[in-house]
């Protein structure tokens, strides 16, 4: 049964959010037409399709005889697919580095920031070459940056001084 | 029909100019190599290199990834042929008969098969698409919003029935995408739906944050979680191709042919890309082809069917993108979203408006197609050298152009937080096995689905019963239903069948397969 409710936890969170969707649409304010659908009408007609299919998810994961019918084809699946263990710590790592890079991103500016990231991320993911990690991380930055800051004029991120220094650098070219 | 061909010409001639060449030859690189990559799938391709488009010429920038796409379907054709790797779903397929013959000793043979398969399906179905596009725009115009509307419905629901994983999930994903469009300032009332205040959800949440997070990031995410386990090859074994013979080409013509037409109309119904086309061709091989008995130990049918069908997919999938805008696969649901950053709305209109563009595209089709065999070819080994790549490199640069393809947008970093949040939604859709395509399908579509709908209902005093009673619209609804049914019939058939231990290459059920593959390409 634990599993069960395992498998009906992410459809439980689907309704919920859905229900406190559908009062945020109840509040959209317009100036109303007679005879006409409202702004809200087609949001709503989506939540009523996630509302319904998640309450046929949870009941069918609940209330179907067999576990296989139970779980869907889903969990058949899983096995086939990746024999690797999954390691929660390496994606709470890669999730933690990005939200890092979302962070400093202003402050240390495009080309620090992500080539910063590139080399943590390599080092999380498992490659153990430093040679190949920091020049192609660099060398790729500063390619990235030097095409989207100086050719075709992507606005990125300059950071603050002093690593603002280093963007400049670059679109001196 | 002269003045198709005479169309035709111009677009050849435009595409030799140095940009569109270079973009092509650019796009067939970098789909050989996406196509390589086992970690990098085909969609997710086309989608990294979107934001690099911006500031392109609209025709550079859809030949770039028409290109990407194309070749995209055969070079993962090597890696299954030599390693047992395939690079894409579409190839697995080869694992079974191109792996085998590789293992006989005939490995050349193998690719040779396979890059005549990928030149002969492409070709006629590039013709195909040539001749058809401009007869299904024309047909289109009798159009209006009700027929818009059913035609939307048509593809949205034909990707949840061919998509992957259980429909329900397929329609929570849908309906995802249908709300996170809806986010924004409504183009009716100018009312603000879900903005919570925040002035950037006022201009709404772009399409391309949604796509290159749920596809990049989601799925580097998910693989970082593996420990990116694909292991890099030790040695690049005997890589060169044997073309086959004319004579011996003769000998397998009409099953040529037979699985080209098989994978153009496939490519043409909105949903089912190249995966499922090479899927079905292998399928109907093995059920009615002259070796069924053979196939799976290495024959020239098991290898032929599948590359010419994904191939051939690619000018059927383009006919809806640009006749009907609708894209046939999600590839072309990028392509359609590169129309729409360059402020190009695909559609009936655009073979009046824009005729040279369409037959610039054409043409590069037609080219690429050429260009990719002769660089499969003689750059096959350099090509399969990319494996010996470690993945956390390539997977790092994946992440580079996902936050790229964020900040390039509206150079603001709030869209680098929704990307990160798509991002995570991506990664908890793959590992609950939601299928992505409906998602981002439902983002790109949604706009366009609302605005044909609201329509209707202000022309037709909110008469539902428009879509089911003019005749194009009711036709068009029907197949939507019948659609959308065939997966639940298939479903209750299975349940009142025996259960009894699945076969390896088990393609009787062409539902059942694609459904375990993935087709999103």
């Amino acid at each position: 049964m634990g599993a069960r409710l395992t498998q009906a936890l992410p459809y439980v969170i689907l309704l919920t959010v859905a229900a406190w969707l559908w009062s945020i649409a109840n509040g959209v304010e317009y100036d109303a037409r007679p005879d006409a659908l409202g702004p809200a009408f087609w949001p709503k007609a989506a939540l009523v399709l996630i509302g319904a299919m998640s309450v046929f998810q949870i009941a069918r994961t609940l209330m179907s005889s067999s576990d296989d019918e139970a779980v869907g084809i889903a969990a058949g699946l899983e096995e086939e697919e990746d024999d690797a263990p999954r390691r929660p710590l390496l994606l709470a790592l890669g999730v933690g580095l990005t939200i890092i890079y979302a962070l400093t991103l202003d402050t240390l500016g495009f080309p620090v920031a992500t080539a910063a990231f590139l080399i943590a991320f390599m080092y999380v993911g498992g490659a153990r070459n430093h040679v190949a990690i920091w020049a192609s991380s660099l060398i790729g930055v500063a390619v990235t940056a030097l095409l989207l800051m100086r050719v075709v004029y992507v606005s990125l991120p300059r950071g603050v001084a002093p690593f603002s220094g280093v963007s400049d650098f670059i679109t001196s070219f | 029909m002269i003045e198709i061909f005479a169309q035709l010409g111009d677009g050849f001639i435009a595409c030799l100019h140095p940009t569109t060449m270079l973009m092509l030859l650019l796009g067939i690189v970098v789909g050989l190599l996406v196509g390589v990559l086992p970690g990098l799938t085909l969609v997710m391709g086309v989608v990294l290199f979107l934001p690099f488009t911006y500031k392109m010429q609209v025709t550079d920038a859809i030949v770039l990834l028409s290109a990407m796409y194309v070749s995209g379907t055969y070079g993962g054709a090597f890696t299954s042929i030599l390693f047992r790797i395939p690079g894409e779903p579409i190839h697995v397929p080869l694992l079974w008969d191109g792996y085998a013959m590789a293992r006989n000793g005939q490995p050349a043979r193998a690719l040779g098969w396979t890059l005549v398969a990928a030149l002969v399906g492409g070709l006629l179905s590039a013709v195909a698409m040539v001749m058809l596009t401009k007869s299904v725009a024309s047909f289109a115009l009798r159009f209006s919003s009700p027929e818009y509307f059913a035609i939307l419905v048509f593809g949205l629901t034909s990707v949840i029935a061919l998509g992957s994983g259980s429909l329900a999930n397929a329609v929570i994903g849908l309906a995802l995408g249908l709300l996170i469009a809806s986010v924004g300032t409504d183009p009716i009332y100018g009312a603000a739906r879900f903005t919570f205040d925040m002035p950037i959800f006022a201009d709404g949440i772009e399409f391309l944050v949604v796509m290159v997070g749920a596809y990049g990031v989601g799925e580097v995410l998910s693989r970082l979680e593996r420990g990116f386990s694909s292991k890099p090859l030790a040695t690049i074994s005997s890589t060169k191709t044997e073309l086959p013979s004319l004579a011996e080409v003769g000998q397998v013509k009409a099953m040529l042919l037979r699985s080209t037409v098989v994978g153009h109309i496939i490519g043409i119904i909105p949903g089912a890309g190249a995966t499922v086309a090479a899927f079905v061709a292998y399928g109907l091989e093995s059920q009615f082809g002259r070796r069924r008995a053979q196939m799976g130990s290495g024959v020239v049918e098991g290898i032929v069917a599948p590359q010419s069908a994904a191939t051939a997919s690619v000018g059927g999938a383009l006919i809806p993108l640009l006749a009907l805008g609708i894209p046939g696969s999600g590839a072309t649901a990028v392509i359609l979203g590169a129309f729409m950053l360059h402020g190009i709305q695909p559609g009936p209109q655009i073979m009046m408006t824009s005729s040279a563009m369409v037959y610039t595209i054409f043409a590069s089709i037609f080219i690429g197609i050429a260009m990719m065999c002769v660089l499969g070819y003689f750059a096959i080994r350099p090509l399969v050298k990319i494996l010996d790549f470690p993945e956390a490199i390539v997977s790092a640069f994946v992440m580079l152009f996902c936050f790229v393809g964020a900040l390039a947008i509206r150079s603001n970093v709030t869209d680098l937080w929704l990307m990160i949040g798509f991002g995570a939604l991506g990664y908890l859709f793959e590992r609950y096995k939601f299928p992505i395509a409906p998602l981002v399908l439902g983002v790109i579509l949604g706009p366009l689905a609302e605005e044909s709908f609201m329509n209707s209902m202000i022309s037709f005093s909110n008469d539902w019963t428009v879509f089911f009673t003019r005749p194009i619209a009711g036709t068009v609804m029907a197949l939507a239903i019948l659609t959308l049914s065939l997966p639940i019939i298939g479903l209750i058939r299975n349940r009142r069948k025996p259960s009894g231990p699945p076969s390896a290459p088990q393609l009787s059920s062409v539902g059942g397969a694609e459904r375990v593959l993935t087709p999103e390409a």
